[in-house]
């Protein structure tokens, strides 16, 4: 499969919420892959919900491995994993700070297995972060920083969920990220409740401040 | 100036092919898809009058940015950014370094054209520019429609002014996957052309007798062009200060920092000064509305505000395309810094109506290197302020009868 075939499983022709499939990890994804062979490909099995609810909307702000992986794993109950990546790769041999590279092979293995998945039109979302995006510490001038944020404009509005159904949000991670948590502000505002899970407890209500 | 609608049926596919083959890396924007189902088609007169005036214009505004970088001491009003480094452009020599500009134009109600400002310093929008057009016109089928690619002629103007097989620094924020969206289609195409094209952030350049060198992990060694999209009153607030040498480098650079006078849309409040030096400005004088402080449009009606180094229509204050709260921040912010701000006559734009019934207001940028046209980059929206709600929509021509 080509870049494009990868990226049409993961966002499919009038799908919704697949306009929201960020490109860029996409764009090069049939040059020079690397092979992985560390990488562990078990789909995990997921704690904090048990089945699909039709109100409820994920983000998965883990690594990138466990956030695909648990992408793919709430897609076989009926979820749309919906990759938000947006980092960009260093030129060749230089260090950046964040490493960007084991998303390719994810999405081609994610690709395969979706690809067996049959997922309703209007299946709610779940989003998919890296938090290795907010490492943006150089030891070095040298280093190029492809550290990047989420902001607003990434994700629907809190309006666009409502009319939609989701009233809810759950958050898995290890804990809600700065750049999150400002967008997350304002859906409470907007009267979208907002729930919090590391991934082992069921997910909890929190308050927000921006 | 016409709407010409992508079929329904080719659209997913055109914007598939836009994401893949135009590097339209950032095609949903919130609630909204950045790119336009429709068109944008000029008749040749259309394309000839707008590239002429943007030729004039950028006649007039190169002469004032050299008069204004030798007379510094005039340039208060503009309020420039505080750094003593703009003497040392003093050695800026227009040969050695490549001028690309984009002028904003607008039709109006009383079918007139007006430009609301000029990106002097890191106008953006290149593949938009150059691929984005083939592809729609290929999509459409349409054989009587043609474009200017753009990005063929930003490659001409590069290679007349680097050596063969150099290599260039694309300088921009590296965090942010939109400016480098725009840097790796033209570091694509110069490196098809046998440069060698490095990515980096502006501290990855340090000067030594005033030539550019990288400092890029692996990459390290001299750069024989700097190409910058990092807008220059960004650069000035990085620290530690380790872009002075972008002010008096020798090595060719696009932009030059000298961008910075007419980039800040206070630039016509010094048109009076430029004047009493001899510079005319009558192109310039018939597209902007007129221009004033902020304190001077206190009580008039008909005036909006404008940030005077705000993108891509970025708080300004045309009441009806911004939220209440938006225009009520706008206010507060004027009235506590004035200075960072302008008064600006405000024009009418006429809407370009689709065959299906729906408005939209454009907002056409005309591209000029070193003084010559260079093509078109427009966006659309159905707000009269071109915002980043807006979208992107390709620019074609069409031929004339008499061409058949």
């Amino acid at each position: 499969m080509n870049s494009k075939e990868i990226y049409r499983i993961w966002a499919p022709y009038s799908q919704r919420w697949v306009d929201w499939v960020r490109p860029v990890p996409f764009i090069n994804i049939d040059h020079n892959l690397p092979h992985h062979e560390i990488i562990d490909y078990t789909i995990p099995h997921i704690n904090y919900i048990k089945s699909i609810a039709e109100d409820t909307a994920i983000i998965i702000d883990t690594n990138s491995i466990q956030s695909i992986k648990e992408g793919i794993a709430l897609a076989l109950i009926g979820y749309r994993p919906i990759p938000i990546f947006n980092g960009t790769n260093p030129p060749s041999n230089t260090k950046g700070t964040t490493d960007n590279s084991l998303i390719e092979p994810l999405l081609i293995w994610g690709a395969y297995q979706l690809a067996k998945i049959k997922l309703k039109n209007d299946a709610p979302p779940v989003f998919l972060l890296d938090q290795n995006r907010l490492n943006r510490y150089k030891t070095d001038r040298s280093i190029f920083d492809n550290s990047w944020d989420i902001y607003p404009q990434d994700l629907p509005s809190a309006e666009y969920f409502l009319n939609k159904g989701i009233t809810k949000i759950i958050v898995r991670g290890e804990k809600v990220n700065k750049d999150l948590r400002k967008i997350l502000a304002k859906y409470q505002k907007n009267n979208l409740q907002i729930f919090f899970t590391n991934g082992y407890d069921s997910p909890e209500e929190i308050r927000l401040r921006k | 100036m016409k709407l010409v609608r992508i079929l329904e049926s080719k659209f997913e596919e055109y914007r598939l092919n836009a994401i893949f083959d135009c590097y339209k890396w950032d095609p949903q924007f919130l609630d909204s898809n950045t790119l336009s189902k429709y068109v944008l088609v000029l008749t040749e007169k259309e394309y000839h009058e707008v590239a002429k005036l943007t030729e004039k214009l950028d006649s007039e505004t190169e002469i004032s940015e050299i008069f204004l970088n030798s007379h510094l001491d005039l340039t208060k009003i503009l309020k420039l950014p505080k750094t003593p480094l703009l003497k040392n452009m003093s050695n800026y020599d227009k040969n050695k370094h490549i001028r690309l500009m984009r002028y904003d134009f607008h039709p109006t109600t009383d079918g007139n054209w007006v430009i609301s400002e000029v990106n002097s310093d890191v106008p953006g929008g290149f593949a938009e520019a150059s691929l984005l057009p083939e592809l729609a016109i290929k999509t459409i089928g349409n054989k009587n429609y043609y474009s200017i690619n753009f990005g063929d002629q930003l490659a001409m103007a590069l290679s007349l002014k680097i050596k063969a097989k150099g290599t260039i620094m694309f300088v921009h924020c590296t965090s942010y996957s939109d400016d480098r969206q725009v840097m790796q289609y033209l570091g694509d195409k110069m490196q098809s052309l046998g440069y060698t094209s490095l990515y980096g952030a502006a501290d990855h350049l340090k000067f030594v007798n005033k030539e550019a060198y990288s400092i890029l992990d692996h990459h390290e060694g001299k750069i024989d062009c700097i190409f910058r999209f990092t807008p220059i009153e960004w650069l000035i607030d990085i620290k530690p200060k380790t872009w002075s040498g972008y002010f008096d480098t020798i090595t060719p650079s696009c932009n030059h920092p000298i961008a910075i006078f007419a980039q800040t849309k206070r630039f016509p409040l010094i048109w009076p000064i430029l004047e009493q030096n001899g510079i005319k400005l009558p192109t310039w004088k018939k597209l902007l509305p007129e221009t004033i402080e902020v304190k001077q449009a206190k009580g008039k009606e008909g005036y909006i505000y404008k940030p005077a180094y705000g993108r891509v229509g970025e708080n300004i204050s045309i009441k009806e395309a911004c939220s209440k709260e938006e225009y009520q921040e706008i206010l507060k912010d004027v009235h506590k810094h004035p200075k960072k701000y302008l008064a600006q006559k405000r024009f009418i734009s006429k809407p370009l109506t689709t065959p299906q019934g729906t408005k939209y207001h454009v907002c056409l940028g005309s591209y000029t290197i070193d003084g010559k046209h260079a093509g078109f980059y427009a966006r659309i929206s159905p707000k009269p302020r071109i915002d980043s709600d807006a979208e992107d929509i390709p620019v074609v021509i069409e031929r004339s009868k008499s061409h058949e």
